[in-house]
C-alpha cells in the first residue's frame, strides 16, 4: 500500500461558529479517488458575489475520500476537455449564479465527463437567498451518484455532544445538530450536566426530524425527545425507578426504544409516542441495554451481560426469539444496523481497548474498524459507507468517520471542547 | 401532575396496577409485557419503591442537619469508609467491600432517621450506556446487602463523573447521607 497517499490532509474547512462548528480533517484518502474540478461559480449580480458554492461541493466530495477534488483559480467559461486531460481531471462542474430579485437567484450546474466529452446533468434551478447551503449538498448528492453510481450522503445532519470546562472548572454539556459537514452549527440545549446519546428521529422532512436525547438534568438519566425544527416543548419519556436512558428509534419514527430499569431490572421498552403505550420487549435479571431496530424493523439488536459478560443480542421481534449474536472476545457493546441489515458496528474489547468493529450477522465475521483505546458510539452513514463514532486524538474527545473499507477517513474536532456521541440523520427533503 | 400506569402482563401476574413518581407531561402509560417468558426472579429487592408514588426515599422525618454531621463525622473517624471500590464489569461486593457494608448497618440502626443516597459509577472503559447500567447495579448490589429499602436512593452515573484518572478509584458506590 503506498504510504504516500496517506498522508495527513489537515483541511481547515469550517472555523465560523467557534461555539459550535467543528474542524474538518481528512485523514486518509481512497488511493484511486476520482480527480474532479469544480470552477468557482460565475456570479452575476450585486447580491450573487458572495453565493459561490463551489467550495461547499469541493469539501464535500473531499471529505468522503472518493474524490481528488481541486477549484481552479479562475471561473472555466467554455470546457477545454483536452486542457483538463492533461491535468489528469477526469470531470469538470461548471455553473452559475444569478441574482433574478432581492431574494431569489438563478442558480445552473454542469457536470461534464472529460474523457467521453459528454455533459453527465445539466440542472437549473431557483433558489431562495437561504437555501444555498442546502441546494450545495444536493448537487454533491448528485454529482457523486453520476460519477460513483452510488447514494451520497451529504444533504443529511449530524448531532453531537460537545463537553467543555468553565472558568469555574465546572462542566458544561451542549447538545449540538449541523450539516453532514459540520457547517451551520447549532447547540440550542446547553447543560451542566451530562447529556448523553442523541439520536435522530428517520422522518426525510427537515421539519418533522426529532432528536431524542438522555439527560441529567433532573439529577438523574431520563429520556428526553427534542423538536429542533418546530417551537414544540421538550418532551420527557416516562421512567420507572431507575435509569432511563439508550433511546432509538423505530423505522417509522413513530416509537423508540429505550433502557428502563424497574425494580433494579433493566430491560429493553418501546414507547409509542401517539398512544404512549410502553411494551417490554426483553426481561431478563441482568442488564439489557443500547437497543436499535434493524432497517425493516423486524427485530431489535441490544447488549446483555446475561452470559456473565457485554455481548450483543439480536431478536425476532416477530417470534419473539433472542439469539446471541456476538462470540468472538469477552465484551461487545453498543451495536447498531448497517442500512443494508447486513452488518452490524459494534464496540469490541481487544486486550484493553476498545475499538470499533464490523460485524457480519451472517458469517460472524468480525472486521476492526479503529485502533483507538476507548471508542464508542458507532453509527453508519445513510448510504452506509462510512462509520461515525466517538474517539480520542491527544486524550481529547472527537469523532472519527472511516469508510467501511478502511480506506479512507477523516475526522470532527472542537478548537476548545471534547466532541462525542455521534450520530446521522437519514437524507433531507424539503 | 401524577400518572397513572397500567400494567398488562399475559405471561406473569405479578402486578396488576401501580402508579409512578414522576411529573410526567404524559397522561396514561400502559405497559404491555412481551418478554419472552425467562421467568428469572426480579432482582434485588427494590420493590416497595414501586407502589409508593412520590419521593423514592420515604416520606420519613429527616434528621437535622447537624447531628447527621456529627454523626457521619464519628463513623468516619471510626474508619467507616463512605465510598466502596469494584472490580472491572462486575457489580459483585467483594469480601473488604462487605465489611464496610457491615458497618454501614450498624449506623443505619443506630440512626433510624437517616437516610442515604448511594451513587454507583463507572470507569471509562466500555461504552457509556452500558456502564451506567452497571453503575446502577453496583449501587443496587449495595441496596440489597444494606436492607432500609425504603431509606435509600439509588442513582447512577455511569462514567461521567469520574473522581480520579484512575480506574480502579472510579468504579465506586458512594455514600451520601442525608
Amino acid at each position: 500500500m503506498n504510504l504516500s497517499k496517506w498522508l495527513m490532509l489537515v483541511l481547515m474547512f469550517a472555523i465560523g461558529n467557534m461555539h459550535a462548528a467543528l474542524k474538518v480533517t481528512v485523514v486518509k484518502k481512497d488511493e484511486n479517488a476520482f480527480p474532479i474540478a469544480i470552477s468557482p461559480f460565475k456570479l452575476i449580480g450585486n447580491k450573487s458575489q458572495d453565493k459561490d458554492i463551489s467550495k461547499i461541493i469541493h469539501d464535500n466530495l473531499e471529505r468522503s475520500g472518493r474524490f481528488d477534488a481541486l477549484i481552479p483559480a479562475a471561473v472555466v467559461d467554455k470546457i477545454d476537455a483536452k486542457y483538463w486531460k492533461e491535468k489528469n481531471i477526469e470531470a469538470l462542474v461548471t455553473g452559475s449564479i444569478v441574482q433574478e430579485s432581492d431574494d431569489i437567484y438563478r442558480l445552473s450546474v454542469n457536470l461534464f465527463d472529460v474523457y467521453s466529452h459528454t455533459q453527465l446533468f445539466t440542472r437549473s434551478t431557483r433558489v431562495h437567498a437561504s437555501g444555498f447551503r442546502k441546494i450545495a449538498h444536493q448537487l454533491s448528492d448528485y454529482i457523486y451518484e453520476a460519477l460513483l453510481g452510488e447514494n451520497g450522503s451529504f444533504n443529511t445532519l449530524l448531532t453531537y455532544i460537545t463537553v467543555k470546562e468553565n472558568a469555574k472548572g465546572v462542566k458544561q454539556y451542549s447538545l449540538n445538530i449541523s450539516d453532514s459537514d459540520a457547517m451551520n452549527a447549532k447547540s440550542r440545549i446547553r447543560l451542566d450536566s451530562p447529556i448523553l446519546s442523541p439520536a435522530w428521529s428517520p422522518e426525510h422532512k427537515y421539519k418533522n426530524k426529532k432528536i431524542a436525547y438522555v439527560s441529567f438534568q433532573n439529577g438523574r438519566s431520563e429520556v428526553f425527545i427534542w423538536y429542533p425544527f418546530l417551537r414544540k416543548k421538550i418532551e420527557k419519556l416516562p421512567r420507572f425507578d431507575g435509569i432511563a436512558s439508550s433511546p432509538s428509534w423505530h423505522p417509522n419514527g413513530k416509537s423508540l426504544v429505550l433502557t428502563l430499569s424497574r425494580k433494579g431490572n433493566k430491560d429493553i421498552y418501546s414507547y409509542d409516542l401517539t398512544n404512549k403505550k410502553l411494551t417490554r420487549l426483553t426481561l431478563h435479571k441482568d442488564i439489557d441495554t443500547e437497543a436499535s431496530y434493524s432497517p425493516d424493523g423486524k427485530s431489535l439488536v441490544f447488549t446483555s451481560n446475561r452470559s456473565g459478560q457485554a455481548q450483543i443480542y439480536i431478536k425476532n421481534l416477530e417470534n419473539g426469539h433472542i439469539n446471541r449474536a456476538s462470540f468472538t472476545g469477552r465484551y461487545n457493546a453498543n451495536a447498531v444496523f448497517s442500512p443494508d441489515g447486513k452488518h452490524l458496528a459494534l464496540v469490541h474489547r481487544v486486550d484493553n481497548d476498545y475499538r470499533i468493529a464490523m460485524l457480519n450477522i451472517e458469517s460472524k465475521e468480525l472486521s476492526m474498524m479503529s485502533n483507538g483505546t476507548l471508542d464508542d458510539s458507532p453509527y453508519f452513514s445513510p448510504n452506509g459507507d462510512m462509520i461515525i463514532f466517538s474517539s480520542h486524538r491527544g486524550g481529547k474527545g472527537l469523532l472519527s468517520v472511516v469508510s467501511v473499507e478502511g480506506n479512507r477517513s477523516y475526522e470532527l474536532s472542537a478548537y476548545d471542547a471534547e466532541v462525542r456521541a455521534p450520530n446521522w440523520s437519514s437524507s433531507l427533503e424539503n | 401532575m401524577k400518572t397513572k400506569i397500567i400494567v398488562i402482563l399475559p405471561l406473569i401476574a405479578i402486578l396488576s396496577a401501580c402508579s409512578t413518581t414522576d411529573n410526567l407531561d404524559t397522561n396514561t402509560v400502559i405497559i404491555e409485557d412481551r418478554g419472552t417468558g425467562e421467568v428469572d426472579a426480579i432482582a434485588y429487592g427494590q420493590e416497595t419503591f414501586e407502589w409508593k408514588g412520590g419521593e423514592q426515599v420515604a416520606n420519613i422525618d429527616a434528621m437535622p442537619t447537624k447531628e447527621r454531621e456529627s454523626v457521619v463525622a464519628a463513623l468516619k473517624a471510626n474508619g467507616g469508609k463512605l465510598v466502596l471500590y469494584f472490580d472491572y464489569d462486575t457489580a459483585d461486593i467483594s469480601s473488604q467491600a462487605n465489611q464496610e457494608i457491615m458497618k454501614h448497618i450498624a449506623f443505619m440502626q443506630d440512626n433510624p432517621k437517616i437516610r442515604l443516597r448511594l451513587e454507583g459509577h463507572a470507569d471509562e472503559r466500555g461504552t457509556r450506556e452500558y456502564n451506567l447500567a452497571l453503575g446502577e447495579n453496583r449501587a443496587l448490589s449495595v441496596k440489597q446487602l444494606l436492607g432500609f429499602g425504603d431509606r435509600i436512593e439509588v442513582v447512577s452515573y455511569g462514567e461521567e463523573k469520574p473522581q480520579s484518572s484512575e480506574n480502579d478509584k472510579n468504579r465506586r458506590v458512594e455514600f451520601i447521607y442525608k
